[in-house]
């Protein structure tokens, strides 16, 4: 959108806005006229976090999570468990994983699932990476936590395969009923893969 | 459950009446659907009889309700061509079509709704104004797949005879929709078929390319497998079933025992050598191991797979994967000839008509529960003898709309047994006695 009745930063602004997903040309607008508006400080607040954002983050050499530090604050972790290693898909993954507080051990981050459709291989992800790091680390165990989606899937059996060599113990999440949920809601597929995986009361 | 005013409707034995009498629409709801601006429309049990000139709408309103039911539009590829552009454009950017039927079923009552929502702006690919479709049952989200049995019709179109003289495809997609209003588990099962069959797809193109490498090609044939054997098994099952049904309506109620047709299922556990017009003898044979074993998911299992090592160097140079279900077809013998090469077109309708009589039987087999029966325009086609036989199907139903431009083509009888509405430019109104 190119209006010659906006001036040359305004404009800026809201096609800046524009490219980020779910942000609309009005949603854009929106926002930049709304940070004109307000006092100075939301603004400059604004722009500083942006680029501390880009310039005081990387990703950790160890797991490649994003980090301030190097290695990664989980890393350089002594007290959680150093033989268990859980895959994950994006860093988001991790927060949650950590939300829940029921894990201690590594993560590695891959920063992708496959998917030939996307043009996105196993080159483009942190396989390699993980492949080097479990044939010279000394886990007992890999949790393969990617998402129950097909692209999560394969990518699981991918490293399933790259990983076999090792000789590491794979596991994978189980897959069943929400707690808090209702059994009537839940979907045929989930319900069956409960049933699969019942457990001993 | 009886409505009053249903006993004058001609039901013989209130045995039989209460056995088809449950699943039916008590009101539809349409905004900027097609040629209806807004709809509001209460529907009482029974046959139902829409008429009215063309292009007032008659068709529309069986389109909703079978959209209502598949998610699928009979005819139209994208969802774009189901919105109401007229009556959109005056209101905001982002505008909501919207279907809602309020079904009365054997388990109570329930609210089904899908909406159709504009995104912001132009789709990127082609300029077009692009769609998301959202689903509601009991006014809850849900996937699109899971609005899917809620509501299930049977549709008879004057175009269906393409059922039998059309591609591989239409008889696919025909299959499709009928199974995943019955079976939830196939219609997801199917959907992460597809999905595999893409993703491997891409990847065979890339190693073709060799821009990759082929160690992850285990992985998608493995899935591919795993999900194409449960629909190869289900299918097999589910034409096997409708086949015997197709067959005894076509022989004992069709032609009075005069003309008997064969329906085969052709599953491609097996590369086709000359394409689609290759001999066909393999694909029955398969199909025939295919009823004996449909059963036993690791035999299907190892013959598919056996099938896909055999066709993968074809397949990395095509750039696709040439054999699995969604490559699958069946067809129609009529004398032990192919009924869509040698029959007559006498003979390929009652085909379809005969079909499509099992597929209500069937479905009232499966559920317990007679089907809606939508039927557009068809009855004009058929000689008195099919006609009867059809109407006998519409008033054993608990709930059957008709359209026709003619409604002197119906008996005195049919009409008293039924509701008759006027269609005229997007307005239903009941006629009254």
């Amino acid at each position: 959108m190119v209006n010659n009745a906006l001036p040359r930063p305004v404009q800026q602004l809201i096609n800046e806005f524009s490219r980020l997903p779910g942000i609309g040309s009005k949603s854009a607008a929106r926002l930049t006229f709304f940070l004109l508006r307000s006092g100075g400080q939301l603004a400059l607040d604004l722009s500083v976090a942006l680029q501390e954002l880009k310039e005081k983050t990387r990703f950790c050499s160890i797991c490649f999570n994003i980090t301030e530090e190097e290695p990664c604050l989980i890393c350089q972790d002594d007290t959680r468990d150093k033989r268990l290693l859980c895959v994950v898909e994006e860093p988001l993954d991790l927060l949650a994983l950590e939300r829940a507080r029921a894990y201690s051990g590594q993560y590695h981050v891959l920063h992708g699932a496959i998917s030939p459709i996307e043009g996105i291989g196993p080159e483009d992800l942190r396989i390699d990476e993980l492949v080097k790091r479990v044939s010279e680390g000394d886990f007992d165990e890999i949790i393969l936590a990617t998402n129950p989606t097909l692209e999560g899937e394969s990518t699981a059996l991918y490293l399933k395969r790259r990983l076999a060599d090792t000789g590491v113990r794979m596991t994978g999440l189980a897959r069943g009923l929400s707690v808090g949920g209702d059994l009537e809601y839940t979907d045929e597929i989930t319900l069956g893969r409960a049933l699969d995986g019942r457990v001993d009361l | 459950m009886l409505e009053s005013g249903h006993s004058q409707k001609g039901w013989t034995s209130p045995q039989e009446s209460l056995r088809y009498l449950f699943m039916h629409i008590t009101h539809l709801s349409l905004t900027n659907f097609r040629n209806y601006g807004r709809l509001e429309l209460d529907l009482p049990l029974g046959s139902i009889l829409l008429h009215g000139e063309n292009a007032q709408g008659k068709t529309n309103l069986l389109e909703a309700i079978y959209y209502l039911a598949t998610s699928r539009s009979p005819q139209a590829d994208q969802d774009s061509q189901l919105i109401n552009w007229d009556a959109a454009e005056a209101g905001d950017s982002v505008v909501v079509g919207r279907l809602i039927a309020q079904v009365a079923t054997q388990a109570g009552s329930r609210h089904i709704e899908i909406r159709l929502i504009q995104e912001q702006g132009l789709s990127l690919r082609d300029g077009q104004r692009s769609f998301r479709r959202q689903a509601l049952v009991d006014r809850r989200k849900v996937r699109l797949m899971d609005l899917l049995g809620n509501l299930r019709v049977v549709m008879f179109l004057p175009q269906d005879m393409q059922i039998v003289t059309g591609s591989p495809s239409e008889r696919r997609r025909y299959l499709d929709i009928t199974l995943c209003q019955i079976d939830p588990i196939y219609c997801r099962t199917l959907s992460g078929y597809n999905k595999t069959v893409e993703q491997r797809n891409a990847l065979l193109r890339q190693i073709g390319e060799g821009t990759s490498s082929q160690d992850l090609l285990p992985v998608y044939s493995d899935k591919l497998i795993e999900l194409g054997s449960r629909i190869f098994a289900r299918r097999s099952l589910f034409l096997g079933e409708l086949a015997r049904e197709a067959q005894r309506v076509h022989y004992e109620e069709l032609t009075k025992g005069t003309e008997s047709i064969r329906l085969r299922y052709l599953p491609r556990l097996q590369e086709n050598g000359s394409g689609s017009r290759g001999s066909v003898g393999p694909l029955i044979a398969l199909s025939e191991w295919l009823q004996e074993n449909q059963m036993d998911q690791p035999a299907i299992q190892a013959k598919f797979s056996e099938a896909l090592a055999a066709a993968q160097a074809n397949d990395i140079a095509r750039g696709a994967t040439s054999v699995g279900p969604h490559r699958d077809d069946w067809r129609f013998w009529i004398n032990g000839r192919d009924l869509s090469r040698y029959g007559s077109r006498g003979q390929q309708r009652s085909a379809i008509l005969a079909l499509k009589m099992a597929e209500i039987n069937w479905m009232n087999a499966a559920t317990g529960e007679s089907p809606i029966l939508l039927l557009d325009e068809v009855l004009a086609e058929l000689d008195e003898h099919r006609r009867e036989m059809l109407l006998s199907y519409v008033l054993k139903s608990s709930q059957a709309l008709l359209t026709a431009t003619d409604p002197a083509m119906f008996t005195a009888g049919f009409m008293k047994q039924s509701t008759s509405m006027t269609v005229s430019n997007g307005r239903v109104q009941p006629d009254d006695d």
